[in-house]
């Protein structure tokens, strides 16, 4: 079932710097998350993807979301019928 | 008799005691809706049985509100301005207790930005991080399945 998943994002967070991880699917809806990203910020993490997409001609073009801040970066990126987002801080 | 109005030791001062302000217009020959006054089942030998009876029967209908028939409640005026002040004031009371869903936004960014727009570029390696880490998502969602346990339909031992 989604312990593939759920193991991926734990190792996910085992990265030095990651805070936060958060997958969603196109509706919004929350996969999976650790972290400092929890379950509402899905549906913002899915739109701002799916409005970033938008902006590109090509509909293949899957582009990479960056929320900069002093303390760290939120990135969000779309694979298929997923976002995820990954919550950083500056290292 | 065994009706549960039955109350022959009441006096006529009772009566009028009871008696509604506004009266129903002819509670016997107009009954409330669905209800249909069996009067029949009723001996007529005995005419003083057959006028309580009768007593007892308008008595009944006088006691019935009908639900149907009766006009919508009119609200005066200031009544209803007190009601809008007391909900609203009710509302703003809460909407003061409930958690501020904007606060709910992503982590918080930043309050100088300056300072961000100076900053150097997000690392390409942070970007094609999060390229695998997407991929890999996906690759891990797509294994989702349905673990089927046992039948969903499950046939009775007929013998």
């Amino acid at each position: 079932m989604e312990s593939t998943l759920e193991q991926h994002l734990d190792d996910t967070m085992k990265n030095p710097a990651v805070v936060g991880v958060l997958c969603t699917d196109q509706q919004g809806h929350n996969l999976g998350c650790r972290g400092s990203l929890s379950d509402e910020h899905g549906g913002v993490v899915s739109v701002l993807a799916k409005q970033a997409a938008a902006l590109s001609k090509d509909p293949t073009d899957s582009p990479t979301v960056c929320l900069e801040s002093e303390s760290g970066n939120i990135l969000v990126r779309s694979h298929g019928t997923i976002t995820v987002a990954v919550h950083k801080i500056a290292s | 008799m065994g009706c549960c109005y039955s109350s022959e030791n009441e006096t006529q001062e009772q009566r009028n005691e009871r008696k509604p302000l506004i009266p129903h217009p002819d509670p016997v020959s107009k009954p409330p809706n669905g209800t249909d006054w069996i009067t029949t089942s009723v001996p007529s030998a005995k005419t003083d049985e057959q006028a309580l009876l009768t007593s007892i029967l308008t008595k009944t209908a006088q006691n019935i509100i009908d639900v149907s028939a009766a006009d919508s409640v009119m609200m005066e005026q200031h009544e209803y301005m007190d009601k809008a002040r007391q909900y609203s004031t009710k509302l703003a009371v809460l909407s003061n207790s409930l958690p501020q869903r904007k606060a709910l936004a992503l982590p918080s960014l930043t309050s100088q930005p300056h300072q961000v727009l100076a900053s150097d570029l997000v690392p390409y390696s942070d970007v094609q991080q999060i390229s695998k880490i997407a991929a890999y998502a996906y690759s891990a969602i797509s294994q989702i399945k349905v673990d089927a346990k046992e039948e969903l339909v499950v046939q009775f031992a007929i013998p």
